[in-house]
């Protein structure tokens, strides 16, 4: 501890005298903790991604790259990875980075009360080597394992062992909730949660800096309209989210630049496959029409995605027919046709079910989740009633709403999913897979879809090493998907970013922001 | 009905205050008329929304989402249809949407307030004139609710009523919720005014003649007391009334308003201001100024009155 | 009168633990905090396990039993969201609204007592009828609307003034103060503003229909008659008589700025408790939640009690009403 004060002493002391860029910046969600295996969410990760590093990180175009570990290899005949670490890589504090801490945070971070547990459900036992190689054996073979710990940030064993954080303790916080040791770019110099949160360039890093950023500062907006009034009027250089609908506005402001990319994220609407009965039908109350695929085709057909995009999303999203978006590793380009906007079939769809006069549902929606969320139901409501299916609309804030879903009330729901690990199985795993609390699959299939070939399919496409194999069983994971009409996927849910014209940054498709690629001019 | 003819000087006041002085003063205000003026013409037009306005923004199968964002009095890019007020993000015609949001606004407003109205005249009578235990549990129970921000008492209200109702008649049920968190939080006003007023008729010789007589407590509370109190509650009516109608709009920033798809004027103005920067200024102007209009016509009106029924200040 | 205030306090603690108990009983409709604690790749059985260890799955009276048993030993409990105790948290908010609170009420006393005065002095001018009729339309806009509006026009258009935030602020030995700054100063008028209109309007009309009501008094036509000046009169004599009144409502109104500073906090992210309450509502954060309010009724019911006392040694009266009752 004294030691790292003074070594802190003494970098700022040699710290060479630039002129000072300071960089202000504001999110919707403050991170809720410093610490790296406790929540896994995308605020926490997102931010915490400048502080800590992983073994390999992602780069500008999401592929991953050497971090901490500077090359890694299968071992054997896909029993697990080697990763050889990065030498001479020193944590904020002056400790050096070695083999051990990297077994610790494979322990910290894999333990039961970590949220970043299931990051390591494949791996059966890590191996230290020597100082500088570790070794990661699976229980299967496991192709995309290095890529799936990007996010494991890397945590060093003396420090959090002398602060009495050798574990995440979510209820009661612990020294690293409000610390951090990280050997990123970056080190957070004071945290104030919910209030503000300031960063200097960590002077020791072994990287290369790319930025010219002499201090940064985040802090949370929460009111959108506030958070946008603060970048207009040069309060702070950069606001993520920007409202959809001021992105036309804003592109015509010479002081501000919008940045827009693709998200990761598909909305859908998801149906109650295995109820009996629905739950919120003033007329159908001993069936369940959702059970019937020609229902769940009406609806696909009844939805007019095109003119949602058009006016809701004010032309900044991308239709999608599958549950990933056109930029993740195994989407599959043959099946890109969405179900087309076609009223007269959704009614012929119904009445060929038995519905010819329809009947009445009720549809869960959360409305402070997703881009616009609220607007996206009430226009799909409105749609719907059009081919005479009528929907009482429940809008309800995100605390609400998951318990909600978990407990069954609902008869047709929204849901986006953004894949962790950019890859199509995720979603399958989470989203399509029969639900199994013991195999910790389908937790998020709140509808119970099942599909005994989806199922069987699942395993291989984990373990398959052959790139075109494994993508041969994707295809086919997709096209059942989609033909059982399992969900609804309808669009890409745009990422924009705001930021004032002199600041020059990299937008990543997963909306982490990354400050080592920002420059103030 | 008791046969004894007793001396009704309350009610005899309140008489001719309405029958002379009352609409004199209101002759000679100018304000107090056009305020008049205007409330008249947007409770009417409130009123009589389903005749005067163009479409039925509740209903959502009429809605055409191409139609959104069409600024007013200007063609639609892509429907060619044209609306007076423009329309919103959902392709509601703005016009249309205020007429109907005001219904539910003033329905919110004047509910709420009669039930505050109800429930304080009561309890303020009971604790004023029974006193004792029942007077300390009212008027703590009064503390209480002074402690909980209306606000918190509105998501309270509305949570359990999530719980127990079924989705179906939940876009009602938001409605009935708001009165009743609405009126909940106004109902201490008139509770202690009718209280106080209480405590110094109760001991009057005219109550004390008709307790003599056999008169039952409701009959002297209800026939005596209550025309005596009538004009501050009457003030306090009208101003609370402004106050509903603005805490309805208050409550639907902090998302337990009307739902969106029924929606009223604040929650037509919660949407609106999401749209200040963007340029579609008509989404949030048009209900701002209806809501100003309203309850500042209401607020002067109210503030005429308590001028007008306080003799002293003529 | 020792027994009544006894019984006075006794009833105000009583008022403080069915708020509680209502506080209570509501949580569990706000939401569910395990969602906001887990992540995407969260199981049944990690929700089900860390409710257990909260104590979610206990019935609320309990969990009410138990946030007692720590309140009495001044342990508010951990935040779900910060992992750091609440007393701390809310020691580290409270300046920045006791500040907004304290600027906002000044403002208003100041601006609503001198133009009550003036509104009553000149009652048929044509300047005060004007005032008395705008001072209106400050409350009859929604609060939240008038604070973007104010933000839209004093910072984005003509860029004056900060947007949100508290700007600069200086640590007076745990009082993070925004008054010695320029930034701090500056930031502290939009929202000050936001919050005291409706204060401000308040006490303009009080005070106005007090000296309206106290300058045709028999003293103070008796203090004309005598060739006082106007200026003695309305001051001296007038305004000081209605002072009673209006210090009552302030007293009462300054814990209602408080409470209510929520909408203008969140308008302005002022980093205050109201703010922290609202992310609070968002995040299911209970402990928070309860101890907010559970401050806010410590105000409220203290004022009140700190009220009647008063009465009960200023009004003779009274004590015997209270005391007699049929």
């Amino acid at each position: 501890m004294r030691r790292s004060l003074r070594l802190a002493a003494i970098l700022a002391a040699f710290a060479p005298a630039v002129q000072a860029e300071e960089f202000t910046w504001a999110v919707n969600t403050d991170p809720q903790t410093m610490d790296p295996h406790a929540v896994n969410s995308a605020p926490v990760l997102g931010f915490l991604n400048n502080v800590y590093e992983g073994l390999v990180r992602r780069g500008k175009d999401m592929t991953v790259e050497p971090a901490l570990a500077t090359s890694w290899e299968p071992i054997g005949d896909g029993e697990g990875w080697r990763f050889t670490l990065r030498q001479g890589v020193m944590f904020h504090d002056g400790a050096e980075f070695t083999a051990q801490d990297v077994l610790f945070s494979y322990q910290r971070a894999s333990d039961e009360v970590s949220d970043t547990r299931s990051w390591f459900s494949p791996i059966s036992d890590v191996v230290v080597v020597d100082d500088y190689t570790v070794d990661f054996m699976t229980s299967a073979p496991n192709p995309i394992f290095p890529g799936s710990i990007a996010n494991w940030m890397i945590m060093d064993s003396g420090w959090a062992e002398a602060n009495n954080t050798a574990l995440p303790d979510k209820e009661n916080g612990n020294y690293a909730t409000l610390n951090t040791n990280g050997t990123g770019a970056f080190r957070v110099t004071a945290r104030e949660p919910g209030l503000r949160t300031v960063l200097e360039p960590f002077e020791g890093w072994w990287g290369e800096a790319e930025h010219n950023i002499t201090r940064a500062e985040l802090t949370p907006i929460q009111n959108p309209a506030t958070a946008l009034a603060a970048l207009l009027s040069g309060d702070v250089d950069f606001i993520n989210p920007v409202p959809i609908q001021d992105v036309a506005r804003l592109a015509e402001n010479p002081d501000v630049d919008v940045i827009q990319g693709i998200e990761a994220r598909v909305i859908m609407l998801g149906f109650p496959h295995e109820a009996e009965a629905l739950k919120y039908s003033s007329e159908t109350t001993d069936t369940n029409p959702f059970a019937d695929l020609r229902v769940r085709q009406a609806v696909a057909h009844a939805v007019n995605v095109p003119a949602i995009l058009q006016t809701i999303m004010r032309g900044n999203a991308q239709e999608v027919s599958q549950l990933v978006s056109a930029a993740m590793q195994g989407y599959v380009p043959a099946l890109a046709e969405r179900p087309a906007y076609d009223q007269d079939r959704a009614r012929a769809l119904l009445a060929e079910a038995g519905y010819p006069d329809g009947f009445s549902f009720g549809l869960k929606c959360p409305n402070n989740r997703y881009l616009n969320d609220e607007a996206v139901c009430q226009a799909i409501t409105g749609m719907l009633a059009q081919v005479g299916i009528t929907a009482t609309l429940d809008a309800m804030p995100v605390q609400n709403y998951w318990p909600e879903l978990r407990a069954d009330n609902y008869d047709m729901y929204l849901l986006g999913w953004s894949p962790g690990t950019f890859d199509a199985e995720h979603p399958i795993r989470f989203l399509a897979a029969t639900p199994n609390e013991e195999k910790r699959l389908g937790s998020w299939n709140f509808g119970g879809f099942s599909n005994a070939r989806v199922d069987e399919l699942l395993p291989m496409i984990q373990s398959e090493i052959d790139a075109a194999a494994r993508q041969a069983m994707i295809d086919e994971t997709t096209k059942i998907l989609q033909d059982e009409m399992a969900y609804v996927p309808m669009y890409v849910q745009p990422l924009v970013w705001g930021t004032r014209s002199n600041i020059e940054l990299t937008q990543r498709p997963d909306n982490f922001f990354i400050l080592r690629w920002v420059t103030v001019n | 009905m008791s046969d004894f003819p007793i001396p009704v000087k309350p009610k005899s006041r309140l008489r001719i205050a309405l029958d002379s002085d009352l609409f004199y003063t209101f002759r000679r205000s100018p304000v107090a008329m056009v305020s008049a003026v205007v409330v008249l013409v947007l409770v009417l037009s409130a009123v009589l929304a389903p005749l005067i306005a163009p479409t039925n923004p509740f209903n959502p199968a009429s809605l055409n989402l191409m139609n959104g964002f069409t600024p007013p009095m200007t063609p639609n890019a892509f429907t060619g249809e044209s609306f007076f007020m423009g329309t919103d993000d959902q392709g509601r015609d703005v016009f249309s949407t205020i007429l109907y949001g005001m219904r539910i606004s003033l329905f919110v407003g004047v509910a709420a307030v009669f039930f505050a109205m109800v429930l304080g005249i009561t309890l303020g009578l009971i604790s004023g004139y029974v006193g004792g235990w029942t007077e300390t549990i009212i008027m703590r129970t009064a503390d209480v609710q002074l402690t909980f921000p209306s606000i918190l008492v509105a998501m309270l209200i509305f949570g359990i009523a999530k719980g127990v109702t079924p989705v179906e008649y939940r876009d009602q049920m938001a409605i009935w919720v708001l009165i009743l968190a609405i009126g909940l939080s106004d109902w201490v006003q008139f509770a202690r005014v009718v209280r106080g007023a209480t405590l110094v008729e109760k001991n009057k010789e005219y109550v004390q003649a008709a307790r003599l007589i056999g008169r039952t407590p409701g009959a002297i509370m209800l026939r005596h007391i209550l025309p005596n109190v009538l004009s501050p509650v009457l003030v306090i009516a009208t101003i609370s009334l402004a106050l509903a109608i603005i805490a309805e709009a208050t409550l639907s920033f902090l998302g337990v308003g009307a739902p969106p798809t029924q929606p009223s004027l604040g929650t037509l103005i919660r949407i609106g201001q999401g749209f200040l920067f963007s340029g579609e200024w008509w989404i949030l102007l048009f209900p701002a100024v209806t809501l100003l209009a309203l309850a500042l016509s209401v607020n002067l009106l109210g503030d005429w009155l308590r001028d007008a029924l306080n003799p002293r200040l003529r | 009168m020792l027994a009544y205030i006894i019984r006075r306090v006794g009833q105000s603690a009583l008022v403080l633990l069915i708020v509680g108990l209502v506080a209570f009983s509501m949580f569990r409709f706000v939401g569910d905090p395990i969602d906001n604690m887990l992540g995407q790749e969260r199981t049944v059985e990690d929700i089900e396990r860390l409710r257990a260890q909260l104590g979610l799955d206990q019935p609320f009276v309990v969990q009410y039993y138990k946030f007692l048993e720590g309140a009495v030993q001044g342990n508010f409990g951990v935040s779900y969201r910060q992992g750091r105790p609440v007393a701390e948290i809310l020691l580290e908010r409270a300046p920045a609204t006791l500040e907004l609170a304290m600027v906002s009420g000044v403002l208003a006393i100041l601006f609503g007592i001198a133009l009550g005065v003036f509104t009553a002095i000149r009652r048929d001018g044509v300047f005060a009828n004007v005032i008395m009729s705008a001072s209106l339309i400050g409350v009859s806009l929604p609060t939240f609307l008038i604070g973007i509006l104010l933000i839209y026009l004093f910072s984005v258009e003509l860029g004056w003034l900060p947007s949100f935030g508290r700007g600069e602020t200086v640590d007076l030995g745990g009082w993070s103060t925004g008054f010695l700054t320029e930034s701090g100063l500056k930031a502290l008028i939009l929202p000050s503003i936001t919050l005291g209109l409706y204060q401000m309007t308040l006490i303009m009309r009080l005070v106005r229909s007090e000296m309206l009501e106290v300058l045709r008094q028999d003293y103070i036509r008796f203090a004309r008659a005598r060739g006082l000046r106007d200026r003695a009169v309305n001051f001296r004599h007038a305004l000081k008589n209605t002072m009673v009144p209006v210090i009552t409502v302030i007293g009462l109104q300054l814990g209602a700025i408080i409470a209510f500073a929520i909408i203008t906090e969140t308008v302005f992210q002022w980093p205050g408790v109201g703010l922290l309450f609202i992310n609070a509502i968002q995040f299911v954060d209970i402990p928070v939640m309860a101890a907010y309010l559970m401050l806010i009724s410590v105000m409220f019911v203290g004022i009140n009690l700190l009220v009647d006392i008063l009465y009960f040694f200023i009004d003779p009266r009274l004590r015997a009403d209270r005391s007699g009752g049929h």
